[in-house]
């Protein structure tokens, strides 16, 4: 049991004694439930009988009867109004599900930066506990909640935070963990020795993977990665079969590059989407991802100009003794892994 | 722009946390012989209310009496209706609670108001004779509510009786008749004089009805419908020393159908 437990727990038994030096009411049939989840929502389950509470926004006799609930989610109005939901004192105005069971379901995203947790209900004349987590706090009436402050691990990430973090997973997604992608970017670097047709390549892979990782992530194209991923493993086989036929930079290169780009576009949005974007900053994540992706593959370029092509590029054995063997080991690699994932 | 002044006071008015009321609710005013019906305790206010499941923790006495005698409510704990009983014979059944001592706590500013709406002026008056307008209220509460049920005609039950509560409020006229409504307020078992008593229709919010006590602690209510009607009363004395509060406070009511 880490500090931050034994902190939690002993916060725990001070709310329990501060609830029991409050005054009270006697004690209603009211149920309050807070959840905070790692996703940086709120979720907050009142259960109660819907027939009281139809007659408090009704201002007329409601009596119990079955399915009375439904009639609730005609005054989400009401309902939302008096519930006062606040982080470090500002209100969010959350949205309303009336669920099964007597459950009225308070719910939305925990904002940045927020300040402890309070909450108060307007709609009970009753005593009732708030449940948050293991801890739990007597509220009489429409009083408000002590403060709870929320872990940092809930809060949604801030900018700086989301740049960093999508970043570095956009870059470790080519370096280490793409070899797919180390290849394919190798296999461009490897066609010549001359900087613009490499640069010409990095440029259209870049525009062509930006324009479908941002389409695939935003749903506007979806192919399945049955199709997408053999495509991935065939367009590096391409590549590097095409560094020994030649090393001139063909028009039609340029566009199956960008073809090729698309492809491996989509296989980033597959990744990314699992990792998941944060609601808060989508947009900063997506980009800082793809911009962390393309300094993966300069990274990549950059490695291999260093390792080898600065010093050897200019020898005669460059091509035949290196570039060739290279592109075939690529390009085979490539075929297998199309074979491979075709199965 | 009086108009919005005037909603204005009435939304304030209404979001102020105060202490609340307390009656019983039957599923009947109206039982039939033999008939099981469920005796539902309610918080809140203008008649409007929140259940109060059974807590045998707060429970001083919950009994109904009816022409056979008196006898238990009885329950399921934890449980809102909190009470069951059968009417077993015709004509009146009263039923009866009294609440063990419950601490409440209010600001300042909210018990002064909370003095003024329940007429103990009198309670205010004494806090500012000794300064103490500012102080927060901490006060032990009780309960102690009935509820008249007619079955048909007969005698049944007499609704005179008091219960014997420490402040309770008496009927003199049978309230479940249309004749005007006497009741007599008794606190320890002495008449209480200049009580303000309120009865207001569970359906009807306009009628309502406020007035104090006489020297002989009685009040005639002209209810001018019929219906369910919720009649209540606060009576409030200085709590004795170690009590760990300043004031104790009762609430009667008493609930019927006319």
């Amino acid at each position: 049991m880490g500090i931050a437990h034994l902190r939690a727990l002993t916060g725990g038994a001070l709310l329990l004694l501060l609830a029991s030096a409050a005054a009270a009411h006697e004690i209603g049939t009211t149920q309050v439930t807070a959840r905070f989840n790692r996703d940086h929502t709120y979720e907050i389950d009142v259960v109660t009988g819907p027939a009281s509470l139809l007659t408090k926004i009704e201002h007329r006799r409601i009596n119990p009867a079955p399915n009375l609930q439904p009639l609730l989610q005609l005054h989400e109005k009401e309902l939302a109004g008096a519930a006062e939901i606040r982080f470090g004192g500002r209100r969010v105005q959350p949205e309303v599900t009336v669920l099964p069971n007597d459950t009225i379901r308070f719910h939305g995203e925990i904002p940045r930066n927020a300040g402890p947790f309070t909450w108060r209900w307007g709609l009970t004349f009753s005593s009732y506990a708030l449940t948050i987590g293991p801890q739990q706090q007597w509220l009489d009436a429409d009083a408000t909640s002590s403060p709870y402050p929320l872990s940092r691990e809930l809060l949604p990430p801030s900018r700086t935070d989301v740049i960093r973090q999508y970043l570095v997973l956009g870059f470790t997604h080519i370096v280490p963990g793409g070899l797919d992608h180390i290849l394919f970017v190798l296999g461009i670097f490897l066609l010549s020795t001359k900087l613009r047709p490499v640069l010409t390549q990095v440029t259209a892979f870049t525009i062509a993977h930006s324009i479908t990782l941002g389409m695939t992530i935003y749903g506007l194209v979806s192919v399945s990665p049955r199709i997408v991923e053999p495509m991935i493993a065939l367009s590096i086989a391409y590549v590097a079969i095409e560094n020994i036929t030649t090393s001139h930079l063909k028009p039609w290169r340029v566009a199956i590059v960008f073809g090729f780009g698309l492809l491996h576009g989509m296989g980033f949005a597959g990744v990314l989407k699992e990792l998941g974007l944060p609601r808060s900053e989508f947009l900063t994540a997506l980009i800082t991802f793809n911009a962390g992706v393309e300094l993966g593959q300069l990274a990549v370029i950059g490695s291999a100009f260093l390792l080898i092509a600065c010093w050897a590029r200019t020898r005669p054995w460059y091509r035949p003794r290196f570039v060739v063997p290279a592109s075939a080991v690529i390009a085979a690699t490539g075929i297998f892994w199309t074979v491979q994932r075709l199965i | 722009m009086k108009r919005i002044a005037v909603i204005v006071a009435l939304a304030a008015q209404a979001s102020i946390a105060r202490a609340h009321d307390f009656w019983i609710e039957p599923s009947t005013f109206r039982p039939s012989t033999g008939q099981l019906i469920t005796a539902s305790l309610r918080v809140g206010q203008e008649f409007i209310g929140d259940p109060v499941p059974r807590n045998t923790q707060f429970i001083d006495s919950f009994t109904f009496r009816q022409a056979s005698g008196e006898k238990e409510v009885v329950g399921m704990e934890n449980r809102d209706p909190a009470g069951y009983l059968r009417v077993d014979s015709p004509g009146l059944t009263v039923i009866g609670y009294r609440s063990k001592a419950n601490p409440l706590s209010l600001d300042a500013a909210k018990f002064e108001q909370f003095l003024k709406q329940e007429g103990l002026e009198r309670i205010s008056a004494i806090r500012a004779q000794r300064h103490e307008t500012a102080k927060p209220d901490r006060e032990n509460f009780y309960r102690f509510a009935k509820a008249v049920l007619r079955n048909g005609d007969g005698k049944g039950a007499r609704f005179d009786q008091p219960f014997g509560y420490r402040f309770e409020i008496v009927p003199e006229t049978d309230p479940t008749s249309n004749a005007p409504l006497r009741v007599r307020l008794l606190f320890e078992g002495k008449p209480l004089e200049g009580a303000l008593v309120i009865a207001m229709h569970r359906d009807d919010p306009t009628a309502r009805i406020q007035m104090r006590s006489d020297k002989s602690g009685r009040v005639k209510l002209d209810l001018p419908k019929n219906g369910v009607w919720l009649v209540k009363s606060v009576q409030m004395v200085a709590a004795p020393a170690g009590s760990n509060a300043d004031w104790e406070s009762m609430w009667a009511s008493l609930t019927f159908e006319r």
